[in-house]
């Protein structure tokens, strides 16, 4: 009997194998074991999480607030419930969204959700990020994305914005370069989305044409330059140096903290040591952009000379006499990219408010930076940041009470809304 | 939610105004100044401790002012006593200007005065030093009552006068036999006083300024003590050299 039953459904199941090999030929298996995996890692690396996952809340459930100067938008639940998630798009919907920043019903959607940068990535993977987002705990968790006050609530505007500043289109591949440029230049410029925070933005918020990974103002944080830059760029960092990086949140220059500490935590320290390579050489491949070094301060200068003597007092223990660093331990000023920005926003920040930095299974201690904000006043913390961007062969522009003051009060307004 | 993009060309207000004039696309700007409201949290799949912005437990200062355990006759007393124990020379200023009475009056005010963390209960026998304190009187009861005795002792035997009121050879020659044993104040050996006073007076002298002594690190300016400096790699290999760096507190600078 039972061989019987076996013998009838043979046929059946090499039926509905030949149908799905068919299937396959146009569009990925959304039920294979291999495309689900594959969205997996592409939804790590384009860390849709970052934005649709509250923190300690239910995967991809939406309802963050992305606050902006204009009002608050929250991101959607893309969980596959039917009902309040993404459960009943078609694929193509989906991938409008995604892609073109068109959401359900042909609403624009505002490029607060990446979909400038990934336009970039091929549909397989967008549709294996699909696959991947079936597969999670369908939440019902209503959310209205919209919260911006008129006029910042019409939608329709982003028309404009879209003609001006948005290039739909996959990732043309650059023949001239190697498999493994392109493959970085593909992660970078598409799912990792890379220049949301390092490329500079005009007053729209669109890219700064020409400027590309040159350094960029996020509120109260800076994303460093990314270019060949040897001043404040990666110009000598090697491709090793990168790697370890985005791997492990440390290397021998820096520790990632902020944004850049999510960013590592959440995608990069996730992808394999081939995809972080790649992205290391098309990084370094980049030409150097953005300002010669300045002439540095001289240290006969009244809040050079004020600052030094509170670099010894407060900051020496750590950091080293001579700006050094301990690799791992405490991030090297001397000489770093980091702190020779042509803005000081993350020096003033993480001298005023302290900072943890990241911490990552292949570097699982994150050490953290005291906050001086309760001993130092705004002008001790401008020189002795002004100190620490001109000793040692630093150069940048020196750093004012005024702007320590105006971070201190802004931090301490973020610090109040924070849960 | 986790923190992401914030702001791309945000962090200057003027602009956003620049933004405002711009009706047709204003909308975009906003959306590029993503700043998720929960940023500065414990960062997920770490290991790393927990962290807060603006953590630290800022050591709380004694500031110079009235007298919160002493009257005022008993912190000039005081002020007398330690004047004499650390006499102020040319280089380095005296017990009472590194502010060595207000020392002691802020730890009589607190825990130590009354003895709070040390079993004051009978009986109290002759012991060994290990055996720690063997008097009924907690330090601010002990201060309070050989003070009173002391000014008692100078006015009988000098026409009226407290101890600060004295000039120093006198106030010396007390003092050498406070600590000798041959002074008796009021029927009590004051040797026993002037051992505690002498010490919390060189504990003042050289305790961090926070405690309200050591005013302006004189003490350790003196001895060449760099203070609550915790770090001294670049130095290890450097013999035969000075450590120039001045000392710090651990409130700062
Ligand atoms: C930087 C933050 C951010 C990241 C990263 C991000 N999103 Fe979004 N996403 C948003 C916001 C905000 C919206 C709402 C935009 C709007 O309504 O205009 C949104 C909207 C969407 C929508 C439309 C949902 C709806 O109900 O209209 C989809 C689908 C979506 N995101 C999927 C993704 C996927 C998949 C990823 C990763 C590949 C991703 N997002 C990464 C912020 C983000
Ligand atoms: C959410 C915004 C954001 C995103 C997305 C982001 N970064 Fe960063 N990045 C930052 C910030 C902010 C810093 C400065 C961190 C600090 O102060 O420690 C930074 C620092 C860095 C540094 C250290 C540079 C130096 O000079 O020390 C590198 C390298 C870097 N990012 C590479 C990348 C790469 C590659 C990507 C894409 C995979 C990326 N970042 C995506 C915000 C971001
Ligand atoms: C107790 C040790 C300690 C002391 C003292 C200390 N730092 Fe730090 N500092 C750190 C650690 C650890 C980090 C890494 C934190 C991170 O990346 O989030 C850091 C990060 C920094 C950074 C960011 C660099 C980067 O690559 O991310 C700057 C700038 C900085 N410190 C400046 C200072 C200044 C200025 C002082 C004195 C006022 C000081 N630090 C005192 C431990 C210390």
């Amino acid at each position: 009997m039972r061989s019987g039953a076996l013998r009838l459904a043979l046929p059946a199941l090499a039926l509905v194998l030949i149908v799905s090999m068919a299937a396959r030929a146009q569009t990925p298996n959304k039920q294979s074991f291999e495309v689900i995996e594959h969205g997996r890692y592409m939804a790590t690396a384009a860390d849709c999480t970052a934005c649709h996952t509250v923190k300690g809340g239910q995967p991809f459930a939406g309802g963050g607030a992305l606050e902006t100067p204009f009002g608050v938008l929250l991101a959607p639940n893309i969980t596959p419930d039917l009902q309040t998630g993404i459960g009943g798009w078609t694929d193509d919907a989906f991938v409008n969204a995604v892609q073109n920043g068109i959401g359900h019903g042909g609403i624009y959607l505002y490029p607060a959700m990446p979909y400038t940068y990934y336009s970039k990535m091929t549909r397989a993977d967008v549709i294996a990020i699909r696959a991947y987002l079936d597969t999670v705990q369908p939440v019902h968790n209503r959310v209205v994305a919209n919260q911006l006050p008129f006029p910042f609530n019409q939608r329709e505007t982003m028309v404009g914005w879209n003609a001006l500043y948005f290039r739909p289109g996959d990732f043309k591949p650059d023949p001239s370069q190697s498999e493994e440029w392109n493959r970085g230049a593909y992660l970078v410029e598409g799912a990792e989305h890379c220049g949301l925070c390092h490329t500079p933005k005009n007053a729209m918020g669109g890219d700064e044409g020409g400027r590309a990974m040159q350094g960029s103002a996020l509120q109260n944080w800076y994303a460093p330059d990314l270019t060949g830059n040897r001043h404040a760029g990666l110009g000598d960092w090697t491709v090793d140096d990168i790697v370890l990086y985005l791997k492990t949140g440390r290397n021998r220059y820096d520790i990632a903290s902020g944004p850049m500490a999510e960013a590592v935590t959440n995608s990069t320290s996730h992808l394999t040591d081939a995809d972080l390579r790649a992205m290391a050489v098309y990084l370094k491949s980049l030409p150097p952009g953005g300002r010669a070094a300045p002439q540095p301060i001289s240290d006969q200068d009244p809040a050079m000379q004020h600052g030094r003597a509170i670099y010894d007092n407060q900051c020496a223990a750590c950091h080293g006499g001579g700006g050094q660093g301990i690799v791992g331990l405490f991030p090297r000023l001397s000489a770093a990219p980091l702190v020779q920005q042509e803005q000081a926003a993350s020096l003033i920040r993480v001298v005023l408010e302290g900072s943890r930095a990241v911490a990552t299974a292949g570097a699982p201690t994150g050490p953290a930076m005291p906050s001086f904000a309760w001993q130092l006043p705004d002008a001790d913390i401008a020189d002795v940041i002004t100190y620490i961007r001109n000793a040692w062969g630093n150069a940048a522009p020196a750093v004012s009470a005024n702007d320590v003051g105006k971070m201190r009060q802004a931090l301490h307004r973020e610090a109040q809304q924070a849960p | 939610m986790s923190s992401h993009p914030r702001v791309p060309g945000h962090a200057d207000p003027g602009r956003s105004t620049m933004v405002t004039r711009r009706h047709a696309l204003l909308p975009s700007t906003a959306l590029l100044l993503v700043a998720p409201e929960t940023r500065a949290e414990i960062l997920p799949g770490g290991t790393g401790m927990p962290w807060r912005p603006f953590a630290g437990h800022p050591p709380e200062v004694v500031k110079p002012g009235p007298w919160v355990f002493f009257t005022p006759e008993e912190g000039a007393a005081v002020e007398a006593l330690v004047d004499r124990l650390i006499p102020p020379d040319p280089e380095t200023p005296g017990g009472k200007d590194c502010g060595c009475a207000v020392f002691i009056d802020r730890e009589l005010a607190g825990g130590y005065g009354t003895a709070s963390g040390i079993y004051m209960s009978p009986p109290f026998l002759p012991a060994t030093p290990e055996q720690g304190l063997q008097a009924p009187l907690a330090p601010a009861q002990f201060y309070r009552s050989m003070l009173a005795a002391l000014d008692q002792f100078c006015r009988a035997a000098y026409a009226g006068k407290t101890f600060a009121q004295l000039p120093d050879g006198e106030k010396d020659q007390i003092i050498t036999r406070m600590e000798d044993g041959s002074l008796q104040l009021q029927g009590t050996v004051a040797k026993p006083f002037f051992e505690i006073l002498l010490r919390d007076t060189r504990q003042g002298f050289f305790a961090d300024p926070v405690y309200g002594g050591n005013r302006d690190m004189a003490a350790w300016k003196m001895i060449g003590f760099p203070g609550a400096r915790y770090d001294y790699r670049d130095w290890v290999e450097r013999h035969n050299e000075r450590y120039p760096h001045p000392p710090i507190s651990i409130a700062g600078g």
